[in-house]
């Protein structure tokens, strides 16, 4: 569970960074970004990335940093395919993205 | 040099690619296929296929040591070693195995060794003799048939090229982050720069450390010289200085009895309590001067060397042992060796490894076809390709398409030839570099469209075949793989399915493709010229 919430926030901050662009923003909304929209997203995007990283070396110490970067590689695999191929599906897989990363925060808090 | 800093760096970028990416194509292909290793020589031996994984394991290690033991002392009294592998999580099997007298010019001793189903403790069918997954592991630094030294300072020097690859890429991308997730279809060259744009950035960071670490791993080949300062005899002294050794006992003559392994065992469980013992080796067996060195699991690690402990085999005194605590230095070279080998990663970091590996794969692969296909479009209609082009042609098919192939026919050979042939492990190898051989002649003499259709449908064939065969000359199937949780087998067939898919879908893309590398003669251009006006 520990890695699920680990990928799913890496996945979820490089989604983040793709929305904060225009021309894939307008893909997905139909409508331009504004400046402080672009830039909460950017500012998302770190902050979930940068939890992502801690939470890998700090759960997998030596290895963390290298499941890390392998989290970095799908993730940007998934947003490439969703953002190319599938624009009309990436709502969709954003609310599942941010479902998976409060259930599997939440499973951990508990347990 | 060029007028500017960017066209200098792009320059480079393409020339220091291009001039070794077939040999760092099958550096990648082999390497990815290498962290798999135990996987594919699991599924190169039947044998083993229905050893289930033992639920107790490390429990179990304590008699199957003391068990070893009794069968080594009755089979190899006389041997001049004695070898117990035990069962890890990925290689279910316990080995009993004592080395052959070495015959006259051998290097290496022989071992004869007995496999055993560790939850039965019964002896196993006998093995296949095949290199298994070793074999793609030892391709990817030594390159097989050639001389094992040249062979590591090619590929020290390829790694080097590729070094700089990467990091003059990175300067040339200008859109590195304004492009990152984009991939434009259908654009003819540049669908395959976004392709090798994507494919090095999804994986850049690993792309790097696969790269520098794996030229650490051979640092010590590539920069011996602060050993060779440091120690009067060079780098022999500079191994046995840092490898423990039986410096107590070693000189003692004549024979002794051994001490019961009990009581090695009793202080290697005392020094750790939970240690997950992968190997005993004893060395002169029943001589003064033996030696069992006890291995251990370094755990999740990062530490290449396994720690160890070393008795006298006569006294039963620790004589020596790995350091406990690694210096500053030797941790730093151990750690970056772990990371290269994710020798100890666990499936989820095997897996991403792979991902990383696939990449490098088609960041290789697609920068040398675009090369091509930009001075194909290029070169005029009428005007004849040059030698260069025809062969980097050549080369990008045979790489590309021959090395599928060529483990195609690896694994079907693994599965075809009979169990008692000769060196049959070597005609495993032969199958793959022939047919690799077959592909290559057939693309350098034509290398078009259709050749790429028809070597993938060949492609698409060959993957099919290899679980199709397996379930034809074993007794398992991609089903009862399935159905028995043999997850390992069963991945292993399902990605040949999908790799047969893919190989599908690409013939049949290539079947609406435009032939834009056909070789259009003089007088067809006139010919089309005339119709047209």
């Amino acid at each position: 569970m520990i890695d699920l919430l680990g990928f799913s926030l890496c996945l979820f901050g490089f989604n983040g960074f793709a929305l904060a662009k225009f021309n894939h923003f307008k893909d997905v909304f139909k409508k331009r970004p504004t400046e402080s929209q672009s830039k909460s997203l950017l500012f998302i995007a770190w902050i979930s990335i940068l939890l992502s990283l801690v939470l890998c070396v700090a759960t997998q110490s030596g290895y963390g940093a290298l499941i890390f970067c392998g989290f970095m590689s799908l993730s940007v695999l998934i947003i490439m395919v969703f953002y190319n191929f599938l624009v009309g599906y990436v709502k969709w897989f954003s609310v599942l993205n941010s479902v998976l990363v409060v259930l599997s925060g939440l499973f951990l808090a508990l347990n | 040099m060029k007028d500017s800093f960017f066209r200098s760096m792009t320059w480079l970028h393409t020339w220091v690619g291009l001039l070794v990416c077939w040999l760092l194509y099958l550096i990648f292909f082999a390497g990815t296929l290498s962290f798999f290793r135990d996987e594919i020589t699991l599924w190169n031996q039947p044998a083993i296929h229905n050893v289930q994984a033992q639920t107790q394991r490390i429990e179990a290690q304590k008699q199957q040591i003391i068990t070893g033991f009794d069968y080594l002392a009755n089979h190899g009294a006389n041997s001049p070693s004695w070898r117990i592998t035990l069962p890890e999580p990925r290689i279910p099997y316990l080995v009993y195995g004592y080395a052959k007298p070495k015959e006259p010019g051998q290097r290496r001793s022989q071992f004869k060794n007995t496999q055993l189903n560790p939850n039965t403790m019964q002896e196993l069918e006998p093995f296949v003799d095949t290199k298994g997954g070793n074999f793609f592991y030892r391709l990817h630094f030594d390159l097989h048939y050639m001389d094992a030294i040249t062979a590591r300072w090619v590929i020290c020097f390829a790694s080097f090229f590729m070094l700089i690859a990467i990091i003059s890429g990175v300067v040339i991308h200008k859109r590195i982050f304004k492009d990152m997730f984009s991939f434009r279809r259908n654009k003819g060259s540049r669908t395959w720069l976004d392709a090798h744009n994507l494919s090095s950035v999804l994986a850049l960071p690993f792309h790097l450390m696969i790269t520098y670490t794996g030229m650490i791993t051979l640092i010590f080949m590539l920069f011996p010289y602060p050993a060779q300062t440091a120690y009067d005899n060079g780098m022999r002294g500079f191994f046995n200085d840092v490898t423990p050794r039986n410096t107590m006992t070693d000189k003692a003559k004549g024979e002794s009895s051994m001490v019961p392994i009990q009581s090695i065992l009793d202080q290697v469980y005392t020094k750790w309590p939970h240690a997950d013992i992968t190997r005993v080796q004893v060395n002169q067996p029943n001589m003064a001067a033996s030696t069992i060195t006890v291995l251990v699991s370094a755990g999740k690690t990062l530490r290449d060397q396994a720690p160890r402990l070393i008795f006298s085999g006569a006294t039963g005194q620790m004589v020596a042992k790995t350091d406990d605590e690694l210096t500053n230095s030797k941790a730093l070279y151990e750690s970056l060796n772990s990371m290269h080998t994710g020798r100890l990663a666990t499936c989820l970091l095997r897996w991403l490894y792979v991902l990383g590996g696939i990449a490098g794969c088609v960041m290789i692969g697609s920068g040398c076809i675009m090369w091509a296909k930009r001075i194909r479009e290029r070169t005029k209609n009428n005007a004849k390709p040059s030698f260069g082009l025809k062969l980097v042609e050549g080369l990008n098919l045979a790489t590309i398409m021959g090395l599928p192939l060529a483990t195609c026919a690896f694994f079907i050979a693994n599965r075809l030839l009979n169990p008692t042939t000769a060196e049959r492990a070597d005609k495993e190898i032969l199958a793959f570099f022939l047919t690799w051989l077959a592909v290559a002649v057939i693309a350098l003499l034509k290398r078009d469209t259709l050749q790429w259709r028809v070597m993938a449908a060949i492609n698409t064939v060959a993957c099919l075949s290899v679980p199709v065969i397996n379930a034809l000359t074993t007794n398992g199937n991609i089903v009862s793989y399935l159905m028995h949780k043999q997850w390992a087998l069963f991945t292993f067939d399902a990605l040949f399915l999908l790799f047969s898919i893919l190989f599908f879908i690409q013939t049949e893309k290539l079947r609406t493709a435009k032939n834009t590398s056909k070789i259009i003669s003089p007088s067809q251009s006139n010919n089309l010229k005339r119709q047209k006006s």
